[in-house]
């Protein structure tokens, strides 16, 4: 088991090495700090909608209603700006809000009605395309009124100073290495085996070393953008959520056995409710940011997100039967994808190849998921 | 005297670990009904899965003969060419077909053109139906039909394949008493035309009131073989027990005190069909008291746990008290805050999630007590999952050892750990020593000791007769979703508790 699991990471590591030195080799701009700071946003957006994704995966549900609720959620805070002149942050508000019922509709409905995740959402996805069209009459609405910035556009176009840049991720780095001090510390107290001292102090030296890269590499652009703090925000949340809090536990115990979790006390209508009333938020989220970075809501935003997102998941080792994957495996799942998709488009590769190396990506990914769960 | 037309010699059949059939040597003669009885696992459904063919020729020693001539069953179908046709517990019905597909359903009469001849179909299976005295109109959907005339389907449907030997699976077990005499009817009418039945049920009036000869099979081993003329109820019942009570119980009787749960005139309908499963259960369990539960496989005992841990079931009325309390909960997550637990039968399907490790499990029921700013207090876990693992004696490497590599007796003590680490007052342990081995067991006993020691009270359900008396402080049995008597343990024997648990408490045993 521990040597799949090592395995698997490992693998992970190589396929997004081989992807990055592949594009660029063929496209020099790929590693340009100007490129790089594009695929942030990009991967910020993907990873944000995949880290609600996780937890409706764990428990062992889906949501295929994800990328129509993107441009949705997001339709709705544009017609609220542009056409009812309401300020951006009461616009993205009430968007918030009724991402939030619907999911948290769509949950009650199948914990109660006992109607498959997949058919729910899928009956989502139609709908809520069908709504974001009747939102914005097909047509296109700009995120801001007579040009002037406001909280929504600056959600992809702002970008923290280098200074605060820095002084950031030195905060971080140090909060990283207390934590893991910590944890060591009382897994020995309890113990439990413990990695060694030398393995450790790498892991943490080669962490803090990519920190501090990827903040030199977007100060050389403009700084880090926006999207990514907000992606940072949400996946430590998610992180803490799934390894450090019963709600956490649960989801994994619903996924693994929902039968035994019933009985051994779980309250699984409310956790999966729960899950996907989370969902709701996230999907607001990446459809402000996603509509942010496309300028305008029009039609296609959203298409197909939540393949995407779904595919981070699977590729960063989420089990789609539900009891497995990690925030971390999810992150590493969304930047291959990330990478992938950047990269076709600095090649100038056609939609039609595009549509079919992201299939290919996710099927070869779903087959390895299957090869390892036997 | 009539000729055999299905002979089995000396047939042993082991599983890896177990033996479930011995040497057993049994025949079915033409135009004759044959009883099979014996207590839970003594091997009846083995012998049918090899009568059957469901565990193929080659699988096991010794040999059968059908009509005088050796047979090698290799699966279902060659055992159906050979005229033998099983009739299960689970019905094999479409329901969402009629009466006539379901009897033709693969093997339709086609027309020359190749597609189904639904005029035939109807019009033949009319005729089947006719033959054997069943009145049911061939083009009604088979989901309008009772258990009982599903049952008469699935004969028909053997019947009409030219089958020349029935099994009969427990094939009364969901049937009404007026359903249970027609099929009697039917099957003594199927007699008279020749053909030969294996009747297998535990329920002894029955088997007396149709069976030309009864079989009694213990432990794996076919014990004896009556002519019904000349066998008495409480002969078989002596037959059918009679396993050592050598093993160790070593139940140490603490002083009952305070009511702990006390059940009042429970009546439970299963939620799917709304069938009565459990009617008029009373018993109050007092602190510090082990209360077994005994009964045949069916007879509710599983259901009856998990009706009133809040699983299962509907309820019709009646009442439960807990400590005192009116007891309204209805989900096990609540229940369990109230001080009630349960300890699965099966635990790879309630107990544990397979792929987590014996710390996830361990404290799974527990998380909410362990929290400190909504967060897992991951040194409060460590402290508790430590308890349990220690004084359980779990033999895992550690508690971060996954369960699924686990043997059963260790599963089975993270399953009770995690149960005992929500601090409850009654304890429900369904069939808590199957499949681990007697160390493991021993271990488990003297864990229940503790805990009635410990002024909790506990809810024993178990298939083995030795264990239920020697590890209860009172035995109830079940029958049938009812209660069949209440038994102080130095009153009872195995013969009273089976006798009880089929329905036979009158018998007098000498």
């Amino acid at each position: 088991m521990q040597t799949t699991k090592s395995f698997r990471d490992f693998s992970l590591v190589i396929a997004l090495v081989v992807i990055c030195a592949f594009f660029a080799i063929a496209s020099p701009q790929f590693l340009s700090a100007r490129n790089l700071s594009l695929l942030t946003t990009e991967l910020s957006i993907t990873a944000t909608l995949a880290m609600g994704m996780l937890l409706v995966i764990l428990p062992g549900n889906i949501d295929l209603s994800a990328g129509s609720g993107v441009g949705l959620l997001g339709g709705i805070a544009s017609v609220l700006v542009f056409e009812h002149n309401w300020p951006a942050p009461l616009a993205m508000g009430a968007a918030s809000v009724t991402g939030i019922f619907i999911w948290f509709c769509m949950g009650n409905l199948i914990v109660r009605q006992k109607i498959p995740a997949f058919i729910i959402t899928l009956g989502g996805l139609l709908i809520f395309k069908g709504l974001f069209w009747l939102v914005i009459h097909n047509s296109t609405i700009p995120i801001v009124q007579g040009g002037r910035a406001n909280l929504y556009s600056v959600l992809t176009t702002f970008y923290l100073p280098p200074l605060a840049g820095y002084t950031l991720a030195t905060l971080i780095v140090i909060a990283l290495v207390l934590e893991k001090l910590r944890a060591r510390k009382a897994r020995q107290a309890y113990g439990f085996g413990v990695e060694d001292g030398e393995v450790l102090f790498l892991k943490l030296f080669l962490a803090a070393q990519l920190i501090f890269l990827f903040v030199i590499v977007t100060n050389k652009f403009r700084g880090i953008p926006l999207s990514a703090g907000i992606l940072g925000v949400i996946a430590f949340a998610v992180y803490v959520l799934t390894a450090h809090t019963p709600f956490g536990r649960y989801l994994y115990a619903i996924g693994g056995n929902e039968e035994a979790a019933v009985i051994s006390g779980v309250p699984v209508e409310k956790v999966v409710v729960g899950s996907f009333t989370i969902m709701g938020a996230i999907v607001a989220i990446t459809g402000f940011m996603q509509t942010s970075y496309s300028g305008t809501s029009t039609t296609t935003v959203g298409d197909l997100m939540e393949l995407d997102a779904i595919a981070a998941c699977v590729i960063g080792g989420v089990s789609l039967k539900g009891g497995r994957g990690t925030v971390l495996g999810v992150l590493f799942g969304a930047l291959i994808m990330a990478c992938l998709l950047n990269g076709m488009t600095l090649l100038a590769v056609s939609p039609e190849f595009k549509f079919i190396a992201r299939g290919a990506v996710l099927s070869l990914a779903v087959w390895m998921d299957v090869r390892l769960a036997r | 005297m009539k000729p055999v037309v299905l002979q089995a010699e000396n047939i042993t059949k082991q599983f890896p670990g177990v033996v479930a059939l011995k040497d057993v040597s049994f025949d079915l003669r033409a135009a004759e009904i044959h009883g099979l009885c014996g207590e839970n696992g003594a091997g009846k459904s083995t012998l049918i899965k090899l009568i059957s063919g469901i565990y193929p020729y080659g699988s096991y020693e010794g040999d059968f003969f059908v009509h005088g001539q050796l047979a090698k069953f290799r699966s279902l179908a060659a055992a159906q060419r050979a005229g033998i046709a099983v009739i299960y517990q689970e019905l094999a019905l479409v329901n969402d077909m009629t009466v006539g597909e379901n009897i033709f359903l693969g093997s339709e009469p086609r027309t020359p053109q190749g597609l189904i001849d639904w005029h035939k179909v109807y019009h033949e299976a009319r005729v089947l139906l006719q033959k054997f005295n069943v009145e049911i109109d061939p083009s009604e959907p088979v989901a309008k039909l009772g258990m009982g005339q599903k049952q008469l389907i699935e004969i028909v449907k053997a019947l009409s394949k030219n089958s020349n030997m029935l099994v009969l699976d427990e094939p009364t077990a969901a049937l009404g008493e007026h359903e249970v005499l027609t099929l009697l009817d039917i099957l003594r009418d199927l007699r008279n035309r020749g053909i030969a039945s294996i009747y297998v049920s535990h329920k002894l009036d029955e088997l007396f009131a149709v069976c030309d000869r009864i079989t009694v099979l213990r432990d794996g081993g076919s014990v004896a073989a009556f002519n019904t003329e000349q066998a008495t109820k409480a002969q078989i019942i002596k037959y059918m027990v009679g396993r050592e009570l050598g093993e160790l119980f070593p139940r140490r009787r603490s002083k009952p005190g305070a009511a702990a749960l006390e059940v009042e005139g429970l009546s439970v309908t299963d939620g799917d069909f709304g069938q009565r499963v459990l009617t008029d259960i009373s018993f109050s369990l007092h602190v510090g008291e082990v209360m077994g539960i005994g009964g045949l496989m069916g007879a509710g005992r599983t259901e009856l746990l998990m009706h009133l841990f809040g699983a299962w079931g509907t309820r019709l009325s009646g009442s439960v008290r807990l400590n005192g309390r009116e007891l309204r909960a209805q989900k096990p997550e609540e229940i369990i805050r109230r001080g009630m637990v349960l300890v699965s039968e099966d635990r790879r399907r309630y107990g544990l999630i397979l792929d987590k490790t014996v710390g996830f499990n361990l404290s799974l029921s527990s998380l909410a007590k362990l929290t400190k700013n909504r967060l897992i207090d991951e040194g409060l876990e460590f402290q508790k999952n430590n308890h349990f693992f220690q004084s359980l004696r779990v033999k895992a490497p550690t508690l971060e050892a996954p369960v699924a590599k686990l043997s059963g007796g260790t599963q089975q003590k993270v399953v009770l750990g995690k149960a005992l680490m929500t601090e409850p007052l009654v304890i429900f342990l369904d069939e808590p020593t199957r499949g681990i081995d007697v160390g493991a067991k021993l271990e488990i006993y003297e864990i229940v000791n503790q805990l009635t020691d410990a002024g909790k009270a506990v809810l024993l359900v178990s298939s083995e007769l030795p264990e239920l008396i020697g590890m209860s402080d009172r035995i109830l049995v079940l029958h049938e979703g009812r209660i069949a008597g209440e038994f102080d343990r130095d009153e009872a024997t195995q013969e009273i508790l089976l006798a009880a648990a089929m329905g036979q408490a009158h018998v007098m045993l000498t």
